[in-house]
């Protein structure tokens, strides 16, 4: 699991982790001797917990019951419970996601999908929570303008996955880049403009708060960054079963496109820029190995 | 030979197919609005880990908070 990856850097930020589920205290304990786990794996084996909190896949148990016919309930199960049909298996099952809590207990975010095949990877929900990551696989570059670090959050996805490619700039000296509304003054407001692939869907970029910036020389007041930012592209791997069976064929997804954006000083406006940018992640397919019994 | 169904009843019968049809209507769901929202507590639980450590919502508990993961499973 990837999460055992971040242990330290949650741990630094003072953030305490448990995983829950509906396996018991053996399938966890083989699960976490074979990967070499040391986080709490919680085993909710009679979905006490699960049901507590209010996230109890109901949809499970009426794909198996008297409405397991109904065209509605058969969407839901293909939704919420599996693309392969209703499985006696996924019943006592939470709807997968995760809770950020703070010290008093109290929800501060949350990342849950509706599709269940879609997750946020862990590194992808501490991109979006502002937890550092230490860079993996990075594209960097500098230009006039600024320089910029371009990093997936993962380095291997699978079915459903979602992650993102986050982008750290700092820009120049006295320079700005800019932030979405500039568009309105014909400005190119920075971002990735990626060709989709077959596999995956590309996310509206995520963009920090921009500040307001006078430009002088043409008395107008647009958004930009002149401290250094991140934003965030996300991606999301399919998770159709027709999907799985392409990806099977595949050891590796590579996302190419641009990097747009256009800097000025306070008075100067430089051309825009494309900058081709290209990142390769691994593709693996959903884990299905067993805890021995 | 005509049947005379008294008022009554046959309101009763559209009644009764009205509860009926109503009874079938699934609630649509979204998981977005399951479970606590952001600004609400979480429940406290009591279960045991991969150890045989019981662990409850304070032995969790960082100094700037916690990530809660659910998983369907780690089996399958």
């Amino acid at each position: 699991m990837e999460l055992q990856d971040q242990l330290e850097e949650l741990e630094a930020q003072g953030i305490g982790i448990a995983a829950i589920s509906y396996d018991s205290e053996e399938v966890l304990a083989d699960f976490a001797q074979r990967r070499g786990i040391t986080y709490p794996l919680l085993a909710d084996d009679d979905s006490t917990a699960i049901t507590d909190f209010g996230i109890l896949n109901t949809v499970a148990e009426e794909g198996i019951g008297e409405n397991a016919g109904d065209p509605d309930v058969q969407a839901d199960v293909a939704k919420y419970v599996s693309v392969f049909g209703a499985n006696p298996m996924i019943v006592g099952t939470p709807y997968p996601g995760t809770f950020m809590i703070n010290s008093q207990a109290v929800v501060t975010s949350r990342f849950f999908e509706e599709f269940y095949r879609e997750r946020n990877t862990t590194t992808n929900v501490m991109l979006k929570l502002g937890v550092g990551l230490s860079p993996i696989a990075a594209v960097e570059g500098e230009t006039a303008h600024l320089t910029f670090t371009a990093y997936p959050s993962n380095t291997s996805v699978t079915v459903g996955t979602r992650f993102s490619l986050a982008l750290d700039v700092v820009p120049g000296p006295n320079m700005h880049v800019y932030a979405p509304g500039a568009e309105e003054k014909g400005y190119q407001v920075i971002g990735f403009n990626l060709d989709k692939p077959d596999i995956a869907r590309i996310e509206p970029v995520e963009y920090p708060d921009s500040e307001i910036y006078y430009f002088e020389p043409l008395d107008e007041y647009v958004p930009v960054y002149q401290e250094p930012f991140t934003l965030l592209q996300e991606i999301v791997m399919d998770g159709e079963a027709e999907t799985e069976e392409i990806m099977s064929n595949l050891d590796a997804l590579t996302l190419t496109g641009t990097l747009e954006y256009q800097a000025c000083d306070d008075a100067i406006c430089f051309l825009p820029q494309s900058i081709p940018v290209s990142f390769t992640v691994d593709l693996e397919l959903p884990d299905r190995q067993r805890a021995n019994r | 030979m005509r049947i005379i169904i008294p008022k009554a009843l046959l309101s009763l019968c559209l009644l009764i197919s009205a509860g009926l049809s109503f009874a079938a209507e699934r609630e649509a769901i979204v998981v977005a609005e399951l479970g606590p929202q952001v600004g609400e507590s979480v429940p406290d639980f009591e279960l045991k880990d991969q150890f045989g450590e019981t662990h409850t919502l304070e032995s969790i508990m960082g100094p700037n908070g916690a990530m809660l993961l659910f998983h369907r499973s780690a089996d399958w």
